[in-house]
């Protein structure tokens, strides 16, 4: 089971998150970091281990409960999840990419493109 | 039926939107996810057994028969599909269609415009929508139809029955406000009209709604507080009450104050849920006024359920209340024999119509079982004891029917999602 961890891009100016803050840019509840910078989450596809390991870790949610979320969302017109990648090393390099995005990796893969904030 | 017509008009909307704004296919990454169009479909699958056999069980009143005397088991009360495409034209605008198939009060399954609207976003946090748009009356009113998205086979009818309207064809504005850990969007909406033709031939008829919306989130906590103003008028016209009107003054006073044309007609609600993860709980509270014979509903219920793998058993408690009502009606006394005899014979007509008020009390338990990707199963059973007197939200009810009792329903589901 690969131990998953919080990531943003070594050119982020976010250094550090609350799990409240955290989990609420990952359920679309705020589109943008307490520094007023616009945030843009990423996932790993369902049913990817990561993917499950983040949100029972963060949220204390299995991916049937973050699924039925989405479908309230969804369903009722007010968002869309987040974009997915299809595996860590995707995930790496989209946040590589980008300053403003968020995201978790393997922990193996961590180097000094990314930081990790948990 | 305003449905044809609006899915006209919102499928003419999106089509002129993405014709302005040219899809940029520079943008699209390899990994890309941000198409602009994306397309989510959702449905149940059910049946429900009931014990009264000389009335129907439905989940709404707009449907024309159900589980009981129509069908011993009837696969219409909870089974639906719905289709929804999301265009998002540039990074403020966005289009919605949805469209839901379930059996409507045709005793059709012909697809309906749920939702056909279109949203414009000033700021993340202050966005105006216009079209058919959903009317957020209660917790989980705008994901009602959606059964993955919802722990019990269907939202507790105490509740969710008082008004079984969906959508609003208007516009509405909602700003979001933030305040720590605490997120309260506020909404407000205004809707011209909706009508009902029932095959009956009678016409519900919606106008005027104007409604106010706050949902406050914080953690996995979330309050919500709706109220909602519309004048409604059901015709043709009661023919009891309209013989009131040969009596004078009195009798056309009596006439106008029962009477279902344009009445303003309110209803607030107030809800909580907290959903931690590994249980959940939830209670809503809602007061209908319909200012004529329909009288004040007071619907409530209270549930809470518990995960354990991928089981999440509940339990459900629910109550529907009418205040009682009497009217004096004409005074019979003071009249010649011949019109006497008439008019206490319309008095007592309606009382019978005052006294004919959905009140019942509902224990339901249940469990819902994730055993796959996208699907769940539901099993629950609902024990509703009837008011004295009262066929509660039965309908089509027989000649042979004992009101006052209790009936036992069985309710097996399967939802999805795509």
């Amino acid at each position: 089971m690969a131990d998953v961890v919080v990531v943003v891009s070594a050119r982020s100016p976010i250094t550090a998150l609350s799990k409240n803050q955290l989990i609420d840019i990952f359920l679309g509840k705020v589109s943008r970091y307490p520094d007023g910078t616009e945030a843009m989450p990423v996932d790993q596809v369902e049913g990817s281990g990561p993917r499950d390991e983040f949100y029972a870790k963060t949220a204390d949610k299995s991916a049937a409960q973050i699924k039925a979320y989405w479908s309230k969302i969804i369903f009722t017109g007010r968002g869309q999840p987040p974009p997915t990648v299809s595996n860590s090393v995707e995930m790496k390099k989209w946040i590589q990419k980008n300053p403003a995005a968020i995201g978790y990796i393997d922990r193996a893969l961590v180097d000094d493109t990314v930081r990790v904030l948990y | 039926m305003n449905n044809a017509h609006s899915l006209r008009t919102a499928i003419a909307l999106i089509a002129v939107m993405t014709a302005w704004c040219r899809f940029d296919s520079a943008a699209a990454d390899a990994d890309s996810a941000k198409s602009m169009f994306s397309f989510n479909a959702f449905g149940t699958l059910g049946v429900v057994h009931s014990s009264e056999d000389n009335a129907d069980f439905t989940s709404s009143t707009f449907k024309p028969n159900g589980a009981g005397f129509s069908h011993e088991w009837s696969a219409d009360v909870d089974s639906r599909v719905g289709g929804q495409v999301t265009a998002n034209i540039t990074p403020r605008l966005s289009a919605v269609l949805q469209l839901i198939a379930e059996q409507n009060y045709a005793n059709s399954y012909r697809p309906e415009v749920e939702w056909a609207n279109i949203k414009y976003e000033f700021t993340p946090d202050v966005s105006v929508r216009v079209g058919r748009i959903e009317l957020p009356l209660f917790l989980v009113s705008d994901s009602r139809k959606v059964g993955y998205a919802n722990p019990w086979v269907r939202p507790p009818g105490e509740v969710y029955d008082v008004v079984p309207i969906t959508n609003n064809d208007g516009i509405d504005i909602s700003y979001r406000v933030h305040m720590g850990g605490l997120s309260s969007t506020l909404g407000a909406a205004y809707g011209r009209t909706y009508r009902l033709d029932f095959p009956a031939g009678s016409i519900a008829d919606i106008q005027d709604l104007h409604g106010l919306f706050s949902r406050t989130e914080y953690g996995a906590a979330l309050f919500n507080l709706s109220y909602v103003a519309a004048h409604i008028s059901l015709r043709p016209v009661s023919a009891l009450l309209e013989d009131f009107r040969e009596f004078g003054p009195a009798g056309e006073a009596i006439a106008d104050r029962y009477e279902l044309e344009q009445k303003l007609a309110t209803i607030v609600s107030a809800g909580a849920s907290y959903d931690p993860g590994k249980w959940f709980a939830t209670a809503e509270w809602t007061e209908f006024d319909g200012h004529s014979y329909l009288g004040v509903d007071t619907g409530w219920y209270v549930s809470g359920g518990y995960r354990i793998a991928k089981f999440t058993p509940y339990l459900t408690y629910s109550a529907l209340t009418v205040a009682s009502t009497s009217a004096a009606g004409l005074n019979a006394a003071a009249l010649p024999a011949g019109e006497a005899g008439t008019a206490y014979a319309l008095n007592v007509g309606l009382n019978e119509l005052l006294a004919t008020r959905p009140i019942q009390r509902t224990v339901s338990a249940g469990t819902r079982w994730d055993f796959a990707k996208s699907f769940d199963f539901k099993l629950q059973f609902d024990h509703t004891r009837l008011g004295h007197g009262s066929a509660g939200t039965l309908i089509n009810v027989q000649p042979g029917y004992q009101s006052g009792g209790t009936v036992n329903l069985c309710s097996a589901a399967i939802d999805f999602v795509f």
